[in-house]
Protein backbone atom coordinates (compact mmCIF):
# COMPACT_ATOMS: atom_id res chain seq x y z
CA UNK A 1 0.00 0.00 0.00
CA UNK A 2 1.08 3.59 -0.52
CA UNK A 3 3.80 4.63 1.90
CA UNK A 4 2.25 8.12 1.90
CA UNK A 5 -0.67 6.85 3.96
CA UNK A 6 1.64 6.13 6.88
CA UNK A 7 3.11 9.64 6.87
CA UNK A 8 1.75 12.83 8.32
CA UNK A 9 2.80 15.93 10.23
CA UNK A 10 0.94 17.73 13.04
CA UNK A 11 -0.93 20.93 12.21
CA UNK A 12 1.35 23.05 14.42
CA UNK A 13 4.41 21.83 12.51
CA UNK A 14 2.72 22.83 9.25
CA UNK A 15 1.90 26.26 10.65
CA UNK A 16 5.51 26.81 11.76
CA UNK A 17 6.86 25.59 8.42
CA UNK A 18 4.62 28.09 6.61
CA UNK A 19 6.31 30.83 8.61
CA UNK A 20 9.70 29.61 7.48
CA UNK A 21 10.73 27.68 10.60
CA UNK A 22 13.68 25.54 9.44
CA UNK A 23 13.14 22.84 12.07
CA UNK A 24 9.49 22.44 11.05
CA UNK A 25 10.46 22.29 7.39
CA UNK A 26 12.98 19.58 8.18
CA UNK A 27 10.29 17.68 10.13
CA UNK A 28 8.14 17.68 6.98
CA UNK A 29 11.10 16.45 4.96
CA UNK A 30 11.80 13.67 7.46
CA UNK A 31 8.13 12.63 7.55
CA UNK A 32 7.85 12.31 3.78
CA UNK A 33 11.40 11.53 2.73
CA UNK A 34 10.85 7.81 2.34
CA UNK A 35 7.52 7.83 0.45
CA UNK A 36 8.63 10.65 -1.86
CA UNK A 37 11.95 9.02 -2.65
CA UNK A 38 10.31 5.61 -3.07
CA UNK A 39 7.80 6.99 -5.56
CA UNK A 40 10.54 8.82 -7.46
CA UNK A 41 12.75 5.72 -7.53
CA UNK A 42 9.86 3.63 -8.89
CA UNK A 43 8.72 6.06 -11.57
CA UNK A 44 11.96 7.72 -12.65
CA UNK A 45 14.73 5.73 -14.28
CA UNK A 46 18.17 6.24 -12.75
CA UNK A 47 19.00 6.74 -9.09
CA UNK A 48 20.54 10.20 -9.54
CA UNK A 49 17.59 11.45 -11.59
CA UNK A 50 15.13 10.04 -9.05
CA UNK A 51 16.94 11.74 -6.15
CA UNK A 52 16.98 14.97 -8.16
CA UNK A 53 13.23 14.79 -8.71
CA UNK A 54 12.66 13.94 -5.02
CA UNK A 55 14.56 17.06 -3.94
CA UNK A 56 12.55 19.13 -6.42
CA UNK A 57 9.38 17.74 -4.84
CA UNK A 58 10.41 19.00 -1.40
CA UNK A 59 11.33 22.43 -2.76
CA UNK A 60 7.88 22.58 -4.33
CA UNK A 61 6.13 21.37 -1.18
CA UNK A 62 7.98 23.74 1.16
CA UNK A 63 7.56 26.80 -1.06
CA UNK A 64 3.87 26.19 -1.70
CA UNK A 65 2.75 25.32 1.82
CA UNK A 66 0.44 28.32 1.95
CA UNK A 67 -1.49 26.80 -0.96
CA UNK A 68 -2.43 23.74 1.09
CA UNK A 69 -5.87 24.72 2.36
CA UNK A 70 -6.46 21.71 4.58
CA UNK A 71 -8.88 20.12 2.14
CA UNK A 72 -7.92 16.44 2.00
CA UNK A 73 -4.92 15.00 3.80
CA UNK A 74 -1.56 16.71 3.71
CA UNK A 75 -0.02 13.36 2.71
CA UNK A 76 -2.35 13.25 -0.30
CA UNK A 77 -1.32 16.78 -1.25
CA UNK A 78 2.38 15.89 -1.03
CA UNK A 79 1.73 12.75 -3.05
CA UNK A 80 -0.04 14.64 -5.84
CA UNK A 81 2.92 17.05 -6.09
CA UNK A 82 5.30 14.09 -6.14
CA UNK A 83 3.40 12.28 -8.88
CA UNK A 84 3.18 15.44 -10.98
CA UNK A 85 6.88 16.13 -10.61
CA UNK A 86 7.78 12.58 -11.64
CA UNK A 87 5.49 12.67 -14.68
CA UNK A 88 6.76 16.12 -15.66
CA UNK A 89 10.28 14.73 -15.53
CA UNK A 90 9.30 11.80 -17.76
CA UNK A 91 7.61 14.14 -20.24
CA UNK A 92 10.42 16.70 -20.39
CA UNK A 93 12.11 17.00 -23.81
CA UNK A 94 15.51 16.85 -22.12
CA UNK A 95 14.53 13.56 -20.48
CA UNK A 96 13.18 12.09 -23.72
CA UNK A 97 16.46 12.95 -25.40
CA UNK A 98 18.24 10.65 -22.98
CA UNK A 99 16.12 7.63 -23.80
CA UNK A 100 18.76 6.15 -26.03
CA UNK A 101 21.30 6.30 -23.20
CA UNK A 102 18.94 4.30 -21.03
CA UNK A 103 18.39 1.82 -23.80
CA UNK A 104 22.13 1.18 -23.72
CA UNK A 105 22.09 0.94 -19.94
CA UNK A 106 19.59 -1.92 -20.17
CA UNK A 107 22.45 -4.01 -21.50
CA UNK A 108 24.43 -3.39 -18.33
CA UNK A 109 24.82 -6.85 -16.66
CA UNK A 110 24.16 -5.28 -13.27
CA UNK A 111 20.72 -4.24 -14.43
CA UNK A 112 19.74 -7.57 -15.94
CA UNK A 113 17.30 -9.82 -14.09
CA UNK A 114 19.81 -12.66 -14.34
CA UNK A 115 22.79 -10.45 -13.52
CA UNK A 116 25.50 -11.26 -10.99
CA UNK A 117 23.47 -10.28 -7.94
CA UNK A 118 20.46 -12.33 -8.93
CA UNK A 119 21.59 -15.66 -7.61
CA UNK A 120 21.59 -14.48 -4.02
CA UNK A 121 18.87 -11.86 -4.32
CA UNK A 122 15.38 -12.23 -2.96
CA UNK A 123 12.00 -12.10 -4.65
CA UNK A 124 11.66 -8.35 -4.14
CA UNK A 125 14.94 -7.68 -5.94
CA UNK A 126 13.78 -9.73 -8.93
CA UNK A 127 10.49 -7.88 -8.96
CA UNK A 128 12.25 -4.51 -8.65
CA UNK A 129 14.44 -5.40 -11.62
CA UNK A 130 11.49 -6.54 -13.67
CA UNK A 131 9.68 -3.33 -12.77
CA UNK A 132 12.71 -1.28 -13.82
CA UNK A 133 12.64 -2.94 -17.23
CA UNK A 134 9.09 -1.89 -18.01
CA UNK A 135 8.48 1.07 -20.26
CA UNK A 136 8.08 4.36 -18.42
CA UNK A 137 4.35 4.67 -19.00
CA UNK A 138 3.58 1.07 -18.12
CA UNK A 139 5.71 1.33 -14.97
CA UNK A 140 4.02 4.56 -13.91
CA UNK A 141 0.57 3.09 -14.50
CA UNK A 142 1.18 -0.17 -12.65
CA UNK A 143 2.70 1.67 -9.68
CA UNK A 144 0.09 4.41 -9.47
CA UNK A 145 -2.79 1.96 -9.82
CA UNK A 146 -1.68 -1.12 -7.93
CA UNK A 147 0.34 0.53 -5.16
CA UNK A 148 -0.78 4.16 -4.82
CA UNK A 149 -4.42 3.32 -5.48
CA UNK A 150 -5.10 5.82 -8.27
CA UNK A 151 -8.15 5.07 -10.42
CA UNK A 152 -7.84 4.52 -14.16
CA UNK A 153 -9.67 7.80 -14.77
CA UNK A 154 -7.16 9.68 -12.59
CA UNK A 155 -4.18 8.04 -14.26
CA UNK A 156 -5.62 8.66 -17.71
CA UNK A 157 -6.02 12.34 -16.88
CA UNK A 158 -2.47 12.57 -15.50
CA UNK A 159 -1.11 11.03 -18.68
CA UNK A 160 -3.19 13.28 -20.89
CA UNK A 161 -5.32 10.37 -22.09
CA UNK A 162 -8.32 8.35 -21.03
CA UNK A 163 -9.13 5.60 -18.54
CA UNK A 164 -8.87 3.11 -21.42
CA UNK A 165 -5.24 4.09 -21.95
CA UNK A 166 -4.54 3.38 -18.29
CA UNK A 167 -6.36 0.02 -18.43
CA UNK A 168 -4.49 -1.17 -21.49
CA UNK A 169 -1.15 -0.04 -20.05
CA UNK A 170 -1.89 -1.87 -16.80
CA UNK A 171 -2.67 -5.11 -18.64
CA UNK A 172 0.48 -4.69 -20.70
CA UNK A 173 2.56 -4.03 -17.59
CA UNK A 174 1.24 -7.13 -15.84
CA UNK A 175 1.85 -9.30 -18.89
CA UNK A 176 5.40 -7.99 -19.19
CA UNK A 177 6.16 -8.40 -15.48
CA UNK A 178 4.90 -11.96 -15.58
CA UNK A 179 6.95 -12.65 -18.68
CA UNK A 180 10.13 -11.21 -17.16
CA UNK A 181 9.73 -13.04 -13.87
CA UNK A 182 8.73 -16.37 -15.40
CA UNK A 183 11.38 -16.22 -18.09
CA UNK A 184 14.07 -15.95 -15.44
CA UNK A 185 12.52 -18.61 -13.24
CA UNK A 186 11.59 -16.39 -10.36
CA UNK A 187 7.86 -16.09 -10.93
CA UNK A 188 5.39 -17.35 -8.42
CA UNK A 189 3.85 -20.75 -9.17
CA UNK A 190 0.36 -19.23 -9.36
CA UNK A 191 1.24 -17.12 -12.42
CA UNK A 192 0.71 -18.77 -15.80
CA UNK A 193 3.03 -17.81 -18.67
CA UNK A 194 0.42 -16.77 -21.23
CA UNK A 195 -0.91 -13.21 -21.26
CA UNK A 196 -4.46 -14.41 -21.79
CA UNK A 197 -5.91 -17.77 -20.98
CA UNK B 1 -13.56 -18.24 -24.60
CA UNK B 2 -11.29 -17.29 -21.69
CA UNK B 3 -11.10 -13.89 -20.06
CA UNK B 4 -8.56 -11.33 -21.25
CA UNK B 5 -5.98 -9.96 -18.83
CA UNK B 6 -7.59 -6.51 -18.73
CA UNK B 7 -10.93 -8.13 -17.88
CA UNK B 8 -9.32 -10.14 -15.09
CA UNK B 9 -7.69 -6.97 -13.76
CA UNK B 10 -11.11 -5.30 -13.72
CA UNK B 11 -12.50 -8.29 -11.85
CA UNK B 12 -9.62 -8.11 -9.38
CA UNK B 13 -10.22 -4.40 -8.78
CA UNK B 14 -13.94 -4.84 -8.22
CA UNK B 15 -14.82 -2.89 -11.35
CA UNK B 16 -18.12 -3.73 -13.07
CA UNK B 17 -17.72 -6.73 -15.39
CA UNK B 18 -20.11 -8.83 -17.39
CA UNK B 19 -21.88 -11.36 -15.16
CA UNK B 20 -21.19 -14.16 -17.68
CA UNK B 21 -17.49 -13.32 -17.54
CA UNK B 22 -17.45 -13.46 -13.76
CA UNK B 23 -19.28 -16.78 -13.84
CA UNK B 24 -16.79 -18.15 -16.35
CA UNK B 25 -13.78 -17.13 -14.27
CA UNK B 26 -15.33 -18.73 -11.18
CA UNK B 27 -15.59 -22.03 -12.99
CA UNK B 28 -12.40 -21.95 -15.07
CA UNK B 29 -9.20 -23.15 -13.49
CA UNK B 30 -6.95 -21.29 -15.95
CA UNK B 31 -8.74 -17.97 -15.57
CA UNK B 32 -8.91 -18.37 -11.80
CA UNK B 33 -5.16 -19.03 -11.71
CA UNK B 34 -4.42 -15.93 -13.81
CA UNK B 35 -6.70 -13.88 -11.59
CA UNK B 36 -4.85 -15.16 -8.53
CA UNK B 37 -1.60 -14.29 -10.29
CA UNK B 38 -2.48 -10.64 -10.92
CA UNK B 39 -3.76 -10.32 -7.36
CA UNK B 40 -0.54 -11.80 -6.08
CA UNK B 41 1.47 -9.42 -8.28
CA UNK B 42 -0.29 -6.43 -6.73
CA UNK B 43 0.46 -7.74 -3.24
CA UNK B 44 4.10 -8.25 -4.14
CA UNK B 45 4.37 -4.74 -5.58
CA UNK B 46 2.87 -3.29 -2.42
CA UNK B 47 5.29 -5.32 -0.34
CA UNK B 48 8.37 -3.97 -2.10
CA UNK B 49 10.65 -2.27 0.41
CA UNK B 50 10.38 1.48 0.87
CA UNK B 51 13.51 3.40 -0.04
CA UNK B 52 15.76 3.86 2.96
CA UNK B 53 15.82 7.21 4.72
CA UNK B 54 18.82 9.40 5.50
CA UNK B 55 20.29 9.56 2.06
CA UNK B 56 23.59 11.39 2.27
CA UNK B 57 22.96 15.10 1.99
CA UNK B 58 19.26 14.73 1.24
CA UNK B 59 18.01 17.50 3.53
CA UNK B 60 21.13 19.57 2.89
CA UNK B 61 20.42 19.32 -0.84
CA UNK B 62 16.85 20.53 -0.36
CA UNK B 63 18.08 23.42 1.80
CA UNK B 64 20.62 24.38 -0.87
CA UNK B 65 17.88 24.42 -3.52
CA UNK B 66 15.61 26.50 -1.32
CA UNK B 67 18.44 29.00 -0.74
CA UNK B 68 19.23 29.12 -4.47
CA UNK B 69 15.56 29.73 -5.23
CA UNK B 70 15.45 32.54 -2.68
CA UNK B 71 18.55 34.14 -4.22
CA UNK B 72 16.96 33.85 -7.67
CA UNK B 73 13.77 35.57 -6.48
CA UNK B 74 15.79 38.39 -4.87
CA UNK B 75 17.84 38.84 -8.04
CA UNK B 76 14.66 38.94 -10.11
CA UNK B 77 13.17 41.56 -7.80
CA UNK B 78 16.32 43.66 -8.11
CA UNK B 79 16.27 43.41 -11.91
CA UNK B 80 12.58 44.34 -11.95
CA UNK B 81 13.20 47.35 -9.70
CA UNK B 82 16.06 48.56 -11.88
CA UNK B 83 14.01 48.04 -15.03
CA UNK B 84 11.07 49.89 -13.52
CA UNK B 85 13.31 52.76 -12.42
CA UNK B 86 14.77 53.01 -15.92
CA UNK B 87 11.29 53.03 -17.45
CA UNK B 88 10.07 55.71 -15.08
CA UNK B 89 13.13 57.86 -15.83
CA UNK B 90 12.59 57.47 -19.58
CA UNK B 91 8.90 58.33 -19.34
CA UNK B 92 9.69 61.31 -17.11
CA UNK B 93 12.21 62.59 -19.64
CA UNK B 94 9.76 62.18 -22.53
CA UNK B 95 7.00 63.93 -20.61
CA UNK B 96 9.33 66.80 -19.68
CA UNK B 97 10.26 67.25 -23.33
CA UNK B 98 6.59 67.32 -24.34
CA UNK B 99 5.77 69.93 -21.67
CA UNK B 100 8.61 72.14 -22.93
CA UNK B 101 7.27 71.99 -26.47
CA UNK B 102 3.67 72.68 -25.45
CA UNK B 103 2.07 76.16 -25.69
CA UNK B 104 1.26 78.14 -22.54
CA UNK B 105 -1.77 76.71 -20.74
CA UNK B 106 -5.06 78.46 -21.36
CA UNK B 107 -6.65 80.39 -18.52
CA UNK B 108 -9.64 78.05 -18.35
CA UNK B 109 -9.29 74.24 -18.29
CA UNK B 110 -9.70 72.82 -21.74
CA UNK B 111 -12.80 70.68 -22.26
CA UNK B 112 -12.14 66.96 -22.38
CA UNK B 113 -11.78 66.05 -26.02
CA UNK B 114 -13.62 63.19 -27.59
CA UNK B 115 -10.32 61.40 -28.21
CA UNK B 116 -9.33 61.58 -24.56
CA UNK B 117 -12.75 60.30 -23.56
CA UNK B 118 -12.40 57.39 -25.96
CA UNK B 119 -8.92 56.59 -24.70
CA UNK B 120 -10.18 56.73 -21.13
CA UNK B 121 -12.98 54.29 -21.99
CA UNK B 122 -10.54 51.92 -23.63
CA UNK B 123 -8.27 52.16 -20.63
CA UNK B 124 -11.15 51.31 -18.31
CA UNK B 125 -12.12 48.36 -20.50
CA UNK B 126 -8.56 47.06 -20.27
CA UNK B 127 -8.67 47.53 -16.49
CA UNK B 128 -11.80 45.37 -16.41
CA UNK B 129 -10.08 42.72 -18.52
CA UNK B 130 -7.09 42.74 -16.20
CA UNK B 131 -9.32 42.40 -13.15
CA UNK B 132 -11.03 39.39 -14.72
CA UNK B 133 -7.74 37.51 -15.09
CA UNK B 134 -6.71 35.12 -12.30
CA UNK B 135 -4.41 36.39 -9.57
CA UNK B 136 -0.72 36.26 -10.30
CA UNK B 137 0.91 32.91 -9.35
CA UNK B 138 3.18 32.62 -6.34
CA UNK B 139 5.88 31.24 -8.61
CA UNK B 140 6.17 33.01 -11.94
CA UNK B 141 8.33 32.65 -15.02
CA UNK B 142 11.11 35.20 -15.22
CA UNK B 143 10.38 35.75 -18.92
CA UNK B 144 6.95 37.20 -18.10
CA UNK B 145 7.37 38.36 -14.50
CA UNK B 146 10.01 41.06 -15.18
CA UNK B 147 8.16 42.74 -18.08
CA UNK B 148 4.91 42.60 -16.10
CA UNK B 149 6.53 44.34 -13.13
CA UNK B 150 7.97 46.88 -15.54
CA UNK B 151 4.61 47.60 -17.19
CA UNK B 152 2.85 47.89 -13.84
CA UNK B 153 5.39 50.51 -12.81
CA UNK B 154 4.73 52.41 -16.04
CA UNK B 155 0.98 52.38 -15.42
CA UNK B 156 1.55 53.70 -11.88
CA UNK B 157 3.72 56.50 -13.17
CA UNK B 158 1.19 57.46 -15.88
CA UNK B 159 -1.62 57.46 -13.32
CA UNK B 160 0.50 59.68 -11.11
CA UNK B 161 1.02 62.15 -13.97
CA UNK B 162 -2.64 62.12 -14.94
CA UNK B 163 -3.78 62.72 -11.36
CA UNK B 164 -1.31 65.57 -10.75
CA UNK B 165 -2.40 67.60 -13.76
CA UNK B 166 -5.95 66.37 -14.25
CA UNK B 167 -7.47 69.84 -14.68
CA UNK B 168 -4.60 71.88 -16.10
CA UNK B 169 -3.12 69.45 -18.60
CA UNK B 170 -3.32 70.72 -22.21
CA UNK B 171 -5.40 68.47 -24.45
CA UNK B 172 -2.50 67.17 -26.58
CA UNK B 173 -0.49 66.16 -23.49
CA UNK B 174 -3.52 64.58 -21.84
CA UNK B 175 -4.27 62.68 -25.00
CA UNK B 176 -0.68 61.47 -25.24
CA UNK B 177 -0.64 60.33 -21.63
CA UNK B 178 -3.93 58.45 -22.05
CA UNK B 179 -2.67 56.98 -25.32
CA UNK B 180 0.48 55.79 -23.53
CA UNK B 181 -1.67 54.31 -20.77
CA UNK B 182 -3.82 52.37 -23.23
CA UNK B 183 -0.73 50.95 -24.94
CA UNK B 184 0.92 49.96 -21.69
CA UNK B 185 -2.32 48.46 -20.34
CA UNK B 186 -2.80 46.52 -23.55
CA UNK B 187 0.68 45.00 -23.26
CA UNK B 188 0.09 44.28 -19.60
CA UNK B 189 -3.17 42.44 -20.28
CA UNK B 190 -1.51 40.35 -22.99
CA UNK B 191 1.41 39.37 -20.78
CA UNK B 192 -0.82 38.62 -17.80
CA UNK B 193 -2.93 36.42 -20.06
CA UNK B 194 0.17 34.53 -21.22
CA UNK B 195 1.28 34.15 -17.61
CA UNK B 196 -2.12 32.79 -16.60
CA UNK B 197 -2.08 30.30 -19.47
CA UNK B 198 1.36 28.93 -18.62
CA UNK B 199 1.60 28.65 -14.83
CA UNK B 200 4.79 27.29 -13.28
CA UNK B 201 3.86 24.15 -11.37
Amino acid sequence: MSAFLDSDVPADVLAKARLGDAAAQEAIYRAFERPVRTLARRLVTGTAAAEDVAQDVFVEVLTRLEQYQGRGSFAGWVRSISVNKCLMHLRSPWRRGLNWVEALARFDPELQPDGPASSCAGDSVDLERALARLGETARAVVWLHDVEGYTHAEIGALLGGTASLSKSQLARAHARLRELLDHHGVGTPCMPVSTSC
Amino acid sequence: MHARLDQLLSLRDGAPVDARLAAHVAGCADCAATLAGVSSMRDRLRALPVTAADVAGGWAGVQARLAARERGLRRRATVATLAAAASVATLALLAALRFQESPAPAAAPAPVSTTVAELRDRSQALEALLAALPERPAVAREATAVPIDNLESQVQWLDHQLSLAADTLPAPQAEQLWRDRVEVMSSLVQLRYVEAQRPVL
